[in-house]
């Protein structure tokens, strides 16, 4: 492995940078729910930095079942996540300019345990929204966790779980930067 | 042989007989199976599949229930009825603070004639005025909420009949009335019909972005009757015309005394000229209007001699000719604005009547027009190609004919007795086509019965083939005596009320309900959410609201579930009282706690799982 980075590596790390700052600007992630008498379907869309969908009606119905209330404010990972993602954007940019392979290594190593901590911060909040329920509540359910990714089925909703375009373009930046550092192991 | 004869006739006259007795002959073969499948096509016609919308929204006057009935079309579904004139408890009409100040003392109307706003002679999709007959207002609806937003009486008349109807931009609606009363409807000896009274004819503009209806200016207009109306399009957009009867200024039996002349008169009038005078200063100050006497302030009226006590007078689309309805006499008479207009620029007049010049009839009209044996002509539409189709009360029917030739073109029985019909956007400067409707006043044996007092009846005919086809058949609360066919798509009406955080009296987080005490006066300002009432917060029970007896009570309630179909309603029980309030919505009522004792309270509108849950406690501590 060389230590400087070579001009088309230089530009793919660019691109990947740029990827993953403009990633903060779109829906990371989202829960659709759907019921006999919500056709069209509820959204919960999380932005690194803000809530979207019709939060305040999936808190109504979630009471029911003695779910706490939850909104931006609840979150405090919307108020710092895009600053974490930008700078990590801004790093990827710099060391990029430099073109020191071992620092970016450095960085891929940085994005994989954040990418990990994201996902179980994730699933963090859904355990503690799904098992934290009011004992109080009118209707009595097990304690519960939604997938992070996927289908689940609860009282008469079908809830479905995706990663949305910011996480894609997230991910997409991620492998860029690894296989980029992949084409520089032979040099 | 003469025995074999005898016996074969004998044989023979049996089964003739049995044949004649006890055959069914409406049930022959093809005959049967074309009817079959005729009524299978028209079932497909009007079938609107869950998931399907109607294409057309029809708006049904409800005459003297008070209210709108608004129906779909081509299903011919009731959707839903909007109350106007009179109070309705399903929706807190005429309970909560803005409909019982609308409503004033009245307690019912006879709304008949509905009218949507208009722009370039064009149903615009955002406003429907209406008029009461029964006690003299007219209103506006707003058709993004579907709820009436104002009311104004209108003074010097009684009996809106002959309205209402609106200009080709919606400058005016004009009001005028069917019962002759003295100016003030002070006390007049009838003796003194025709020198104290007046049927006087109100100019009311409506002001969009404060919701609000006035009067511009009152025309004094001769003691007849005036009956029905419709305002000029295109080349004719200044003017309007109306039907009179009673031109004879009968005051008693009508019937017989207002049916003696052979003519009576279309009204002619440019509302342009009329609105000129009024800014000029022509016109006289009367019990707080301005009012133009027209034997004094002159021009810009005319009245046109027409058949004898005519009900309907219809502009067509292009805006050429206007067309009478007979009514009494058994035909149509096509007139000319053209020619009306030559005659009034060339002064060409009959003499005049309390100071109004009369045209000559010759000179104005272009045709009469006389279906064989078709009677009782009263209103008429248009479709796409121009074409007129004109209800027969008499002979149940519909006729439609070609106002260029005078020429009968296809006629369809209804049942029975048509008032009048609407077609698809059947009134403005360009029909639809498609669809008519008869808006039958006669129902008898039509459906199941429900006793002595029976429904009306409205009747959908398709217009797309050669013939006039009945297609579907709906009973209708009484009674529906005009209504607006509108195409869905130029309506779009609010799913939820807007959160707007800074409306007098909304209260959109829970933890700033509160009650408020100024005096003898409580102010509550409370949300509903599903499932339950929150007053105050703070309070120990925040669904209950304690007060003393006598106290002036006025409860704000803002439904905080902005959820499309969640209403919540509010009845304090055994207080008479109740009202809705939609998604997002405020809603305030009023009232003065003039019993002690203990009410609860609760949700009327079934809102959620829980709704039966939805209650708490009206206290009321005695004086004493």
């Amino acid at each position: 492995m060389s230590k400087t980075m070579s001009v088309s590596s230089v530009i793919l790390s660019c691109i990947s940078a740029v990827l993953l700052g403009v990633s903060i600007f779109f829906p990371w992630w989202g829960m659709n729910f759907i019921a006999p008498q919500y056709p069209e379907g509820l959204d919960i869309i999380v932005y690194p930095y803000k809530m979207d969908g019709r939060i305040d009606i999936i808190n109504g119905l979630n009471h029911y079942i003695g779910m706490q209330e939850f909104s931006e404010e609840t979150f405090p990972e919307l108020t710092y996540l895009p600053y974490i993602v930008g700078a990590m954007a801004c790093l990827i940019l710099i060391v990029a300019l430099v073109k020191r392979t071992k620092l970016m290594l450095m960085l891929v190593a940085l994005f994989s345990v954040g990418g990990v901590l994201g996902l179980y911060d994730i699933n963090r909040w859904l355990t503690t929204f799904g098992t934290n329920l009011d004992p109080k509540a009118p209707i009595q359910i097990d304690p519960f966790v939604p997938p992070i990714l996927g289908e689940n089925t609860l009282a008469n909703f079908v809830t479905h779980s995706y990663f949305a375009t910011g996480a894609f373009l997230m991910g997409a930046s991620y492998l860029l930067l690894v296989y980029t550092l992949w084409r520089e192991r032979k040099k | 042989m003469k025995k074999l004869v005898s016996a074969v006739s004998g044989v023979l006259a049996g089964f003739l007989a049995a044949t004649v007795f006890f055959a069914d002959f409406t049930n022959i073969g093809s005959q049967s199976s074309a009817d079959d499948s005729t009524n299978k096509s028209n079932a497909e016609k009007v079938y609107v599949p869950f998931g399907k919308l109607d294409e057309y929204y029809l708006f049904a006057s409800g005459g003297h229930s008070g209210q709108m009935f608004i129906y779909g079309v081509p299903s011919m579904r009731h959707i839903r009825t909007v109350p106007v004139f009179s109070p309705d408890s399903a929706t807190g009409y005429g309970f909560d603070k803005h409909s019982k100040e609308l409503m004033g003392d009245y307690t019912w109307g006879d709304l008949h004639h509905p009218a949507f706003s208009e722009t370039n002679g064009d149903y615009d999709g955002k406003w429907l005025f209406a008029t009461d007959v029964g006690n003299s207002r007219a209103a506006v609806m707003d058709l993004k909420t579907f709820t009436t937003k104002d009311i104004i009486n209108v003074p010097n008349t009684s009996g809106p009949h002959c309205a209402a109807f609106v200009t080709e931009n919606t400058e005016y609606m004009f009001l005028p009335t069917r019962f002759a009363v003295p100016i003030g409807r002070e006390y007049a000896s009838l003796d003194d019909y025709s020198q104290k009274y007046r049927g006087v004819m109100s100019a009311v503009t409506f002001d969009e972005k404060s919701e609000k209806l006035n009067i511009a200016y009152q025309v004094a207009l001769p003691p007849w009757s005036y009956d029905l109306s419709d305002a000029g399009k295109k080349m004719s957009k200044d003017w309007a015309v109306m039907t009179t009867y009673n031109t004879e200024e009968a005051t008693t039996n009508l019937e017989i005394n207002a049916s003696q002349a052979d003519r009576d008169y279309i009204v002619l009038f440019n509302w342009k000229e009329l609105e000129k005078m009024v800014a000029d200063g022509k016109y006289e100050n009367i019990t707080g209007q301005k009012m133009i006497f027209p034997e004094k302030q002159k021009g810009g009226i005319y009245l046109v001699p027409v058949a004898k006590s005519p009900h309907g007078v219809d502009v067509t689309p292009d805006g050429t000719r206007f067309i009478a309805s007979g009514k009494l006499a058994p035909a149509m008479t096509v007139f000319s604005f053209e020619k009306a207009f030559e005659a009034i620029k060339n002064k060409d007049f009959a003499g005049d009547r309390n100071g109004i010049p009369i045209l000559k009839y010759e000179s104005v009209m272009e045709r009469e027009v006389n279906p064989e044996n078709a009677l009782g002509p009263l209103h008429t539409q248009f479709d796409d190609k121009g074409m007129a189709y004109t209800t027969m009360f008499i002979t149940s029917e519909i006729v439609k004919w070609d106002p260029n030739t005078g020429e009968t073109l296809d006629r369809v029985p209804v049942q029975y007795s048509p008032g009048h019909s609407v077609a698809a956007e059947g009134d403005t400067v360009s029909p639809d086509g498609k669809y008519i409707i008869a808006l039958n006043k006669i129902a008898k044996d039509s459906y199941l019965s429900v006793g002595p007092s029976h429904p009306e009846s409205m009747q959908l005919i398709d217009l797309s083939g050669d013939k006039m086809e009945v297609i579907q058949s709906a009973p209708v609360n009484p009674e529906p005596h005009y209504a607006q066919m509108i195409k869905a798509d130029k309506l779009d009406p609010l799913k939820i009320y807007p959160k707007e955080e800074n409306r007098p009296d909304s209260v959109w987080k829970q933890e700033d309900t509160r009650i408020e005490r100024k005096g003898n006066e409580v102010h509550v300002y409370g949300v509903a959410m599903r499932s339950k009432f929150i007053f105050d917060a703070k309070a120990k029970r925040p669904d209950v609201i304690e007060v003393n007896e006598g106290d002036k009570v006025f409860i704000h309630l803002t439904n905080i579930d902005l959820d499309q179909d969640i209403t919540h309603g509010f009845a304090i029980n055994s207080y008479n009282l109740n009202m809705e309030v939609q998604p997002g919505q405020t809603n305030t009522i009023e009232f003065v706690a003039d019993k002690a004792g203990t009410y609860p309270l609760y949700c009327t509108n079934f809102c959620s799982a829980l709704h039966q849950e939805m209650t708490g406690y009206f206290l009321v501590k005695p004086k004493n």
